[in-house]
């Protein structure tokens, strides 16, 4: 089961945030295989450590283009970021301490989560970088 | 050797310190400040200069006459200018030398910090004799003597083939062009050498602290003022080139050296600081030296994110194009030549994060000498022997563990120390990743003692990240009561490090206890005792040294003869007709009449005082062909009272015989200054008094 794709809108225009933009998708999709396949709760764990590195070092790049970019929501889209990671967090602090409820939670907001990221902000900031496909 | 003397050095240093510390607080040390205080200093000479200037007069009689205006007159600004010009040079150099000494001692000028060690070297070539030239341009008596000394010092260079020296020794030589020269040099030529020096000096370093915080500022300026009131510099007299100034308040800061020309020849002095400068340039290089290491960037976790570029206290990572093909744009590049592997860009990589426990930790850039996934190895066994619920986990960086007592305590069950290289170098969500797995109940960092970090920023971007105001940020799930950064307040209050873990202990939140506020919210009763004392002192210091201890000239009962003359001595043989033979043989333009060599003979010059000789030299023409007049030059001292005197002079050098001679008796009171001049007009010495 898939359940995020990667859709052409969601471009950026910049062919790094693009790319780890898929990447995580990829990461995020993982999970839920590994979920859907009820799998050890130490594999879960452990993709969600990298989502967690992964995401914070992505979120480090795209922070380097909107200020680049002089984005002026960029106090916004930062504290969102913060947000964004302070929820993973959470979320495998609860996975760890009791793994079937953390499951459950990770079902209902992963993807949201990711989603709700990029229908928002991140197409804000698509719109305002401009000048791609 | 080296390792001792910088050991002794921080045994004295330290203290001094940690007494400041506790009254400005570890952020406004002014100890943490010195390079940025001596530039702060220099602005507050400049303005004060731009004051004086208005009113100066570049001429022999106008120079002393407005600076007297200026303090006595208009003592309300114009003496104030005058004095906070001095006494703020004066606060440069003592900041400078504690800049310099700290440096040294706490091992700062080592590998790839030596650019901005040796650039500093010219800067204090620069600096000095900005002083000098200022005090030369009051024209009082020891602008007189500084005159003299400094030409005696730049005549032994064999650059001048006239003595300088000479133009200071009798009124009627001395020429008003002069001191447009001097306002040249002190004014254009030496600032803008300074300032373009402070430059380079600073060139290399990321984020140079160039401003003092502005509450130093406030109380230096304050001080100084309050000292250029109470205590104004004053000029030492007009100048009278008859009699020795005697006794001189003496500018030690700027002219420490100038009396050991009393003593010793002028090439000793150039050799001492020649000497001494190129042993500072070499420092750097001196044993012990360290290992190089240098941090290492990992592609496959570096998305060009920049972080590291940002925070390197040392400008030595730059971000460029991508050379691995992946679809990023840039990555992080080390300059080894720069790096000094202190772990900051560690810190500030995000996927420097412990939770990876599954796959390898392995972050974008981290330091060999100690990696991340080895810090949580370190971490992960440290923590094994803890118990209870108050156990603190302390991250120490090298240099504070050097000087911390925490180390010699018995290991207990409560306390966890794991070492680091630097504070910077832990990154946030190892504090994170030990509060929420429950490895310790709290956190204690300490940085290096007084907050002055051995890697310039350390503390300070731990600070920010800690406090969420620079990435990475600390979560916000993680409870700030549960961390003590030991250089900030209120920690710092504290003191040593183990009187911070025993604080952070004590107000952890027991279990199932009501949460009560971290800090140990002490008032620091030492902070208005402890800074107004050190302003006292700063400023009694730099007025001290200013004018005291006095220096003689010459001493009590004693009067000084200048020999002072130039003379060519013969040809080497006598010019010789031409014939008009040989006259025909010339080309017609260069028929000149007479053969004359160019080479001169050495003069030979005797001088003595009651009988007993003084001076005998022989002098050798000057210039390039032997063809210039010889120079003598020499301050002599003699006693006061009745001197027969005798010069006298021999042009060819060999023969016993004099060619020119004067014996006189000379009544010549102690304190008296007496010229041994040749007018060459009446070819005759003179002994000229006044």
């Amino acid at each position: 089961m898939t359940l995020l794709e990667w859709k052409p809108a969601y471009s950026l225009g910049i062919p790094s945030v693009d790319h780890e933009h898929q990447e995580l998708i990829g990461m995020i999709n993982e999970v839920y295989e590994h979920m859907a396949e009820a799998s050890d709760p130490v594999a879960i764990e452990s993709c969600l450590e990298d989502i967690y590195a992964g995401v914070a070092s992505h979120f480090a790049l795209e922070e380097r283009h909107m200020r680049e970019a002089k984005y002026e929501e960029y106090d916004a889209h930062k504290d969102q970021h913060e947000d964004l990671l302070d929820e993973i967090r959470d979320m495998m602090d609860e996975f760890a301490g009791d793994p079937q409820s953390g499951r459950e939670t990770l079902k209902k907001s992963l993807a949201d989560w990711f989603g709700i990221h990029f229908a928002t902000f991140d197409a804000r900031l698509h719109h305002s970088l401009g000048d791609h496909p | 050797m080296l390792q001792l003397l910088q050991k002794a050095g921080r045994w004295l240093f330290d203290p001094l310190r940690r007494v400041l510390d506790r009254g400005f607080g570890q952020q406004l040390n002014p100890l943490n400040f010195l390079g940025a205080l001596s530039i702060y200093f220099f602005w507050i000479v400049t303005v004060s200069g731009i004051w004086l200037f208005i009113f100066f007069k570049t001429s022999v009689v106008g120079a002393y006459e407005s600076v007297e205006y200026l303090t006595h007159d208009q003592w309300y600004l114009g003496g104030v200018m005058r004095s906070l010009h001095r006494y703020a040079s004066d606060a440069a150099i003592i900041t400078l030398v504690l800049h310099v000494l700290k440096e040294f001692l706490y091992d700062r000028h080592r590998g790839n910090r030596w650019f901005s060690w040796v650039t500093g070297v010219p800067l204090l070539w620069l600096v000095i004799p900005l002083g000098i030239t200022g005090y030369w341009m009051v024209w009082d008596q020891l602008g007189w003597y500084v005159a003299l000394t400094s030409a005696e010092l730049l005549d032994w260079l064999p650059i001048f083939s006239d003595s300088m020296a000479r133009n200071f020794l009798s009124a009627d030589v001395l020429s008003d062009r002069f001191f447009t020269l001097m306002a040249f040099v002190h004014l254009i030529g030496l600032p803008l050498f300074l300032v373009f020096g402070i430059w380079l000096h600073v060139l290399r370093i990321n984020g140079p602290r160039i401003n003092p915080p502005r509450v130093l500022m406030a109380g230096s300026l304050i001080a100084m003022t309050v000292l250029s009131l109470v205590y104004p510099a004053l000029s030492q007299g007009d100048v009278d080139m008859t009699t020795v100034p005697s006794s001189l308040g003496l500018d030690w800061y700027y002219l420490l050296v100038y009396p050991l020309m009393k003593y010793w020849s002028p090439g000793w002095v150039w050799g001492l600081l020649t000497g001494t400068s190129l042993l500072l340039c070499m420092v750097p290089w001196m044993p012990p030296m360290k290992g190089k290491s240098c941090a290492e960037v990992d592609l496959d976790n570096c998305n060009g994110c920049a972080r590291c570029a940002d925070d390197c206290p040392f400008g030595a990572i730059t971000m460029e194009p991508r050379s691995d093909g992946k679809a990023y744009e840039t990555e992080a590049v080390v300059d080894p030549g720069l790096c000094m592997t202190c772990g900051i860009c560690t810190g500030s990589c995000p996927t420097a994060t412990p939770f990876r426990r599954h796959t390898a930790l392995s972050p974008g850039i981290d330091s060999p000498d100690l990696t991340a996934a080895l810090l949580r190895k370190k971490l992960l066994e440290a923590v094994e022997h803890l118990e209870g619920n108050h156990r603190i986990i302390v991250f120490t960086c090298r240099d504070n563990a050097r000087s911390s007592r925490l180390k010699s305590n018995p290991k207990n069950s409560q306390t966890a120390i794991v070492d680091i290289i630097c504070a910077g170098q832990l990154p946030p969500s190892f504090i994170d990743f030990v509060l929420s797995r429950d490895l310790a109940d709290g956190v204690v960092l300490a940085g290096c003692p007084g907050g002055d970090c051995q890697y310039r920023f350390g503390a300070e971007w731990t600070s920010e990240r800690i406090a969420r105001q620079r990435d990475p940020q600390l979560r916000k799930r993680v409870d700030n009561s549960r961390i003590a950064l030991g250089w900030q307040e209120p920690w710092s209050v504290c003191g040593d490090l183990p009187k911070i873990v025993t604080a952070l202990r004590e107000s952890l939140p027991a279990v199932a206890e009501a949460m009560h506020g971290p800090p140990p919210g002490r008032k620091n009763p030492w902070k208005i005792p402890v800074t107004a004392f050190a302003y006292i002192a700063f400023a009694a210091i730099v007025g001290y040294l200013s004018v005291w201890p006095r220096f003689q000239l010459v001493d009590e009962g004693k009067a000084m003869i200048s020999l002072s003359f130039s003379h060519a001595g013969q040809r080497i043989r006598e010019c010789r007709k031409l014939t008009q033979e040989e006259l025909n043989k010339l080309p017609p333009n260069m028929r000149k009449p007479d053969d004359c060599p160019r080479e001169r003979l050495p003069i030979r010059v005797v001088f003595s005082a009651n009988g007993e000789t003084l001076y005998e030299a022989i002098r050798m023409p000057t210039g390039l062909w032997k063809d210039g007049s010889s120079n003598v030059y020499r301050r002599l001292t003699v006693e006061g009272g009745n001197q027969h005197l005798f010069i006298g002079m021999n042009e060819s050098g060999e023969s016993p015989d004099f060619d020119f001679a004067l014996e006189q008796e000379v009544d010549l009171a102690p304190g008296k200054h007496l010229v041994v001049e040749f007018d060459d007009i009446q070819q005759s010495f003179v002994f000229k008094e006044e």
